[in-house]
């Protein structure tokens, strides 16, 4: 049997910027089961616009795992339906996008939701599941 | 008739249909109404380290945990009613506790603006009746205040506007991001970098002194232009824009300096966020963040959830109806595994998962009745529709007052 050689090769990274944003079925499945499959589909996604996609080598629907020194999760790959002007990547306000937010706060108490620097990669790991961002 | 709770318009014409003592059918309400309305599928059960147990040994647990800790913090409280968040307010007196809610990490800087009357606000009705700008900025008002532009901003006839949306009404949309009320605002979206909202208010303050501002002149100018306009304007100033200005809030107070006729409204999520910013205001001269002392009241950002829990200065934490584990950066919410966390809601939570104690409360607005605070500060009724097996939360916390 041969040996798989492409498991021992990491996907190249890529730097990536992440804002959030409220998305109302979210929010619905949220209200009714937050600990649902429809959450999790809803939730556990990055929405990237397609000329971004291009230049990292990424399709819609691939998986990829989102990190730095914060956290990391997996999730599924979006691609946005609209004219994106690039450089900054969507992820929807929940347990998922908040594993990536960072502690600096300055003492201020309000920590940079809006604003997450990451790297990104292609994976074939599951979808990190809600249970395991707990603390 | 019922108000519904799923966000801060309170939305006072919602029909529901019962069947069984539950919700069959809801009418008028939002998709996100509707699911809070129908309720959730995990409701909780009175529990001590996760094992069932009666309530009233779970009350009795909570009431142990409180009285023997030396630093306690309240925190949650925007699912809660006027009556039991003034509770809430009473017990952590009582206790000497630290207190704080979600508007900590939210609006709670802008609201606090408002009740020291920083800057012009106006009613919902007003907005209805009057409004002929409505300029939606870091606020995506279709996913997360679903009716707001159905009820009150764009699309309705008022008094003023009887052209509604065709005619007589004008809305921009200013985002880093175009939203689904970007999408309405046709023609009309400022799209902004990431955090760029400080330098767009500048250019844009320049633009209304006459000055040719350095930043995207042509489109600042002709923005400025509309602003200028506007009869009884109105700037929705969404948390988008106030997370990207919270270490200046300052200036959106010196925009609206220069736009008499605009008016701002800060958009809240949950649904009485504003109350317990207006019931402790009116308590203490503050809108969070603060710590009992022998009577004494002490405001300090230390005591924020964000910085008590990352600098482990709390040694057990009350939350009502809220879900701090879920909302908060996992980097920061380590600390809650290390001490007792009591939790109050009629749902299964990601932080009811971690409590030591959890105290189940009937759905307020639903189950319970009481009164909350409306985004533009009208005090609205909620009615209960149909019975619980357990207290509201104004309860639980008025059984925790009486005995500690
Ligand atoms: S807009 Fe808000 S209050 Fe009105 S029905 Fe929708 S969720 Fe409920």
């Amino acid at each position: 049997m041969g040996m798989d050689i492409g498991k021992f090769l990491k996907s190249p990274e890529h730097e990536i910027k992440i804002t959030t944003y409220r998305d109302i079925f979210q929010i619905e499945a949220l209200e009714r089961d937050r600990f649902g499959e429809d959450y999790r589909k809803l939730s556990a996604c990055i929405v990237i616009g397609k000329n971004d996609m291009q230049k990292m080598g990424i399709k819609d629907r691939d998986r990829v795992l989102i990190s730095n020194k914060y956290g990391s999760v997996v999730v599924d790959v979006k691609e946005s339906k609209k004219e994106e002007p690039g450089g900054v990547a969507f992820m929807v306000n929940s347990p998922w996008s908040n594993a990536l937010v960072s502690d600096v706060t300055g003492g201020k108490g309000i920590p940079e939701f809006k604003e997450i620097i990451a790297k990104i990669s292609l994976t074939k790991e599951e979808i990190t599941s809600i249970e395991s961002l707990r603390v | 008739m019922i108000t519904c709770t799923g966000c801060a318009l309170l939305c006072e014409d919602i029909e529901v249909i019962i069947e069984n003592n539950s919700v069959k059918e809801t009418r008028n309400a939002c998709r996100r109404g509707a699911a809070r309305i129908k309720g959730c599928v995990n409701r909780m059960v009175p529990s001590i380290d996760q094992k069932p147990v009666d309530i009233d040994i779970s009350l009795k647990k909570a009431i142990q945990i409180l009285k023997n800790a030396k630093a306690p913090m309240l925190f949650g409280f925007g699912n809660s009613t006027n009556e039991a968040q003034k509770k809430a307010i009473q017990l952590a007196k009582k206790i000497n506790a630290a207190l704080d809610d979600t508007s900590s990490f939210c609006q709670g800087h802008l609201i606090e603006k408002v009740l020291h009357n920083k800057f012009r606000t106006c009613s919902l009705d007003e907005i209805r009746n009057k409004a002929d700008v409505l300029v939606y900025w870091g606020s995506d008002a279709q996913d997360s205040q679903p009716r707001h532009l159905s009820r009150f901003s764009y699309f309705p006839r008022g008094e003023l506007r009887q052209r509604g949306y065709e005619e007589d009404r004008l809305a921009i949309a200013i985002d880093v991001r175009e939203s689904n009320t970007a999408k309405i605002c046709k023609g009309h979206f400022y799209r902004i970098p990431l955090k760029g909202d400080r330098e767009f208010i500048l250019a844009l303050m320049d633009a209304l002194s006459g000055k040719v501002p350095t930043y995207d002149p042509k489109k600042m100018l002709e923005l400025a232009a509309i602003l200028k306009k506007a009869e009884f304007g109105v700037i929705f100033a969404g948390i988008g824009l106030t997370y990207s200005i919270k270490d200046d809030i300052d200036i959106l107070v010196a925009l609206s300096d220069k736009l008499p006729n605009f008016h701002i409204m800060p958009m809240v999520g949950h649904y009485n966020m504003r109350g317990f910013n207006e019931n402790l205001f009116n308590e203490t001269g503050f809108v969070n963040r603060v710590k009992f002392s022998e009577g004494k009241t002490i405001h300090d950002d230390k005591y924020s959830i964000v910085e008590a829990l990352k600098e482990n200065t709390v040694d057990a934490l009350l939350v009502v109806g809220s879900d701090p584990v879920s909302s908060l950066p996992r980097s920061i919410i380590s600390h809650l595994a290390s001490i007792p966390v009591i939790c109050i809601d009629p749902c299964v939570t990601m932080t009811s998962k971690i409590a030591i104690v959890n105290i189940p409360c009937a759905v307020s607005g639903i189950e319970s009745s009481g009164t909350a605070i409306r985004m533009d500060g009208k005090v609205v009724e909620l009615k209960k529709a149909m019975a619980s097996n357990y207290p509201d939360d104004e309860n639980v916390l008025k059984r925790l007052l009486e005995v500690i």
